[in-house]
């Protein structure tokens, strides 16, 4: 039984359908994101979650009770924004304790709740300060209490992490995962930045323009992509299309791209163009001459960019570039020039097939 | 070297302190003319009223030579004065508090209207200042007087037997003020109504709090300070007006402004009608000092909860 779930919602405005049919089941204190280019409907969805936007088909249930004709304010839900949203005029105490005074709790217990929770996110000691004298980090913090000291059903957060700096970023992602777990609270969190959801996720769904293309923990989604736009949203990905030679059992292939030979499993017909795509990170490079291998074919290094870890190498063959991901300790970046030649190859198994028709 | 390095930095530091004084002439020279003309046609009149409204009065001359309180002292000793000053802040009160609560709803729907709603019901809103005073005055006197629209409609409706006594009353000063105010309330709360981020908005109902809630605990508190600046800018409009209460309220409603015009115009004691002009500008003054005490304390974080 999932906790929250989402069935043939629909938003229109203007006529256009900015969310089409869309269907998601979220298990109880599951952790999903969701994934998309801006006007992919993820913000939409969250707000139609939320209340702040009626849907305009389907239901939304949360614990087997239907919620989508609630207003938002009976719909128990926690909601941390993008640009923190604190009330201005109150301090850190009453903006926290904002949710418990309408749940009329006795004074009390509310005290003690919100230390708990300003506890819980570092902040106790900050209780008598105003919104506009703390960093964003901090008042990110305080958004997080306040949504999560009403005990919400779920949390969303909406883009919680976009307006701080990259270094606040990573940390805070980590604290609001720590946060997450224990609690153990369903949360939904919209965000346009990949890493970010490969990192926290224990679901991304990946969406495009008003639908969900994709719905898998972070390593399916990024290994196993079912769609071309989730291989080429998530990471990056080098296109390669070749024709088939020969086709045999187990939908296998020899496929001819680049000059090369290779063997491939993927169900196709005699004669017919394929479409793949492999990460960078899948190709590997040798130097010309020092190990060739069969599969292997020449390319050229165009250009070569040092990215600390790893180095970037822009691979001229034919007509077309190839980017390799190759990290430093496998190879050292000094022993090739730009302007070498040299052998490039990859494990067929690492290819992406794609149902790009072109 | 090190003493090539110190004289570059004092060499900097010199520009840096030329700049300076260079912008702060800018400021000036900018200001200036604003300031000749307030100083010329507003300080310095100001500054003779006050000198005059402590001379006696002298019947062939209007201003005699000697120095008196007597101008202040009759004022202030005299109930039928203190009345028209009581009257004068009372119907600015009102006026006041009517415009808050008649242009809070306006803004807010203007506020939250865009395009072009948004630009017709500005200039709707607008429209009372851009006719006359005298004539809008004039406009409120045909329907408001005793065979005007309002008792004629009533009195064929059955609902009243005899002519209300609608003008020259207090009430019908307060409408014209209303009138020709509120615009000034509307503006001043639409600004700052946009000021408030719409997700402020979003997290009091995401926390529970239905629309009632929220306007009293989130809306109005951020809005205060627009309150409060129309407030100070209607209340000192309306308790020097002239015009309106002349107009509308007749010498039935005396206030300060009518009696100073009285004094300085017919009966031509300048001293007198110096002191109850120099009397209101201390009452307005009094206000708008009050006011922006609050209002800087409102800006600090006013939670009505």
């Amino acid at each position: 039984m999932s906790y929250l779930s989402l069935e043939n919602v629909v938003k229109t405005f203007n006529k256009t359908e900015v969310v089409k049919k869309l269907s998601l089941d979220i298990q109880k204190g599951e952790l999903v994101s969701f994934l998309g280019p801006s006007g992919c409907g993820k913000t939409t969805t969250l707000n139609m979650i939320a209340g702040f936007l009626e849907v305009d088909g389907g239901k939304i249930e949360v614990d087997g009770k239907p919620v989508h004709l609630l207003p938002p304010n009976k719909r128990e839900m926690g909601m941390v924004f993008q640009n923190y949203a604190l009330f201005p005029h109150m301090t850190v105490f009453d903006n926290v304790a904002y949710g418990l005074k309408l749940r009329k709790v006795p004074k009390s217990e509310i005290s003690k709740r919100v230390f708990e929770a300003l506890e819980m996110v570092r902040l106790a000691g900050y209780e008598k300060r105003y919104p506009k004298e703390l960093s964003g980090g901090q008042q990110q913090r305080v958004s997080l209490a306040r949504a999560l000291v009403i005990k919400p059903k779920v949390l969303l957060l909406d883009e919680p992490l976009s307006n701080l700096d990259a270094k606040l970023r990573q940390e805070m992602r980590e604290e609001i995962v720590d946060i997450q777990k224990q609690v153990g609270i369903t949360t939904i969190f919209v965000t346009h930045d990949q890493e970010e959801a490969l990192a926290i996720s224990d679901r991304i769904a990946v969406m495009y323009e008003g639908r969900i293309e994709q719905v898998d923990d972070p390593a399916s989604i990024y290994n196993h992509p079912k769609t071309d736009f989730v291989s080429q949203f998530i990471g990056e990905v080098n296109h390669i299309q070749g024709k088939v030679l020969e086709t045999y059992e187990n939908k296998k292939c020899k496929l001819h791209f680049f000059g090369n030979e290779q063997i491939v499993s993927v169900p196709s017909v005699k004669n017919s163009e394929v479409h793949f795509f492999i990460r960078p990170e899948k190709i590997q490079i040798a130097l010309a001459g020092s190990n060739e291998r069969n599969e292997a074919f020449q390319t050229r290094v165009e250009r070569k960019m040092f990215l600390g870890a790893k180095t970037r190498y822009i691979l001229k063959v034919h007509d077309r570039h190839l980017i390799a991901d190759i990290s430093n300790t496998v190879l050292n970046p000094t022993e090739i020039k730009e302007g070498n030649s040299v052998y490039t190859y990859w494990n067929p198994e690492d290819l992406l097939p794609s149902r790009m028709a072109r | 070297m090190q003493a090539g390095i110190g004289t570059e930095h004092d060499l900097l530091l010199q520009q840096k302190k030329k700049n300076v004084n260079k912008k702060r002439l800018d400021t000036w020279l900018l200001l200036l003319p604003t300031l000749g003309i307030f100083i010329f046609f507003f300080l310095l009149p100001l500054f003779f009223l006050f000198i005059t409204s402590f001379k006696n009065f002298d019947a062939s001359t209007g201003v005699g030579n000697e120095w008196t309180l007597q101008n202040y002292i009759k004022f202030m000793s005299d109930p039928f004065y203190l009345g028209v000053v009581w009257r004068t802040v009372k119907i600015a009160l009102l006026t006041t508090l009517i415009t808050i609560i008649i242009s809070y709803p306006v803004a807010f729907q203007i506020s939250r209207s865009k395009g072009r709603a948004r630009n017709y019901l500005t200039l709707l809103v607008l429209s009372p200042l851009l006719i006359s005073m005298v004539i809008r005055c004039y406009g409120w006197v045909i329907l408001l007087s005793n065979n005007g629209v309002v008792n004629n409609t009533l009195l064929k409706l059955g609902w009243i037997d005899q002519p209300l006594t609608l003008l020259y009353t207090e009430l019908s000063v307060v409408i014209g003020m209303v009138h020709v105010l509120f615009p000034y309330m509307v503006l001043s709360i639409m600004g700052s109504l946009e000021k408030i981020d719409p997700s402020v908005i979003r997290a009091s109902q995401n926390l529970g709090a239905g629309s009632f809630r929220t306007f009293f605990s989130i809306l109005l508190p951020l809005t205060l300070p627009g309150v409060f600046a129309g407030s100070v800018m209607v209340f000192s409009l309306s308790v020097s007006s002239f015009v309106t209460p002349a107009i509308l309220g007749g010498p039935q409603v005396k206030v300060m402004s009518y009696l100073t015009y009285e004094q300085v115009a017919v009966m031509l004691n300048w001293p007198y009608g110096g002191a109850i002009g120099f009397l209101l500008i201390l009452i307005a003054t009094i206000t708008i000092i009050a006011y922006s005490k609050i209002l800087a304390r409102s800006e600090k974080g006013v939670a009505i909860q």
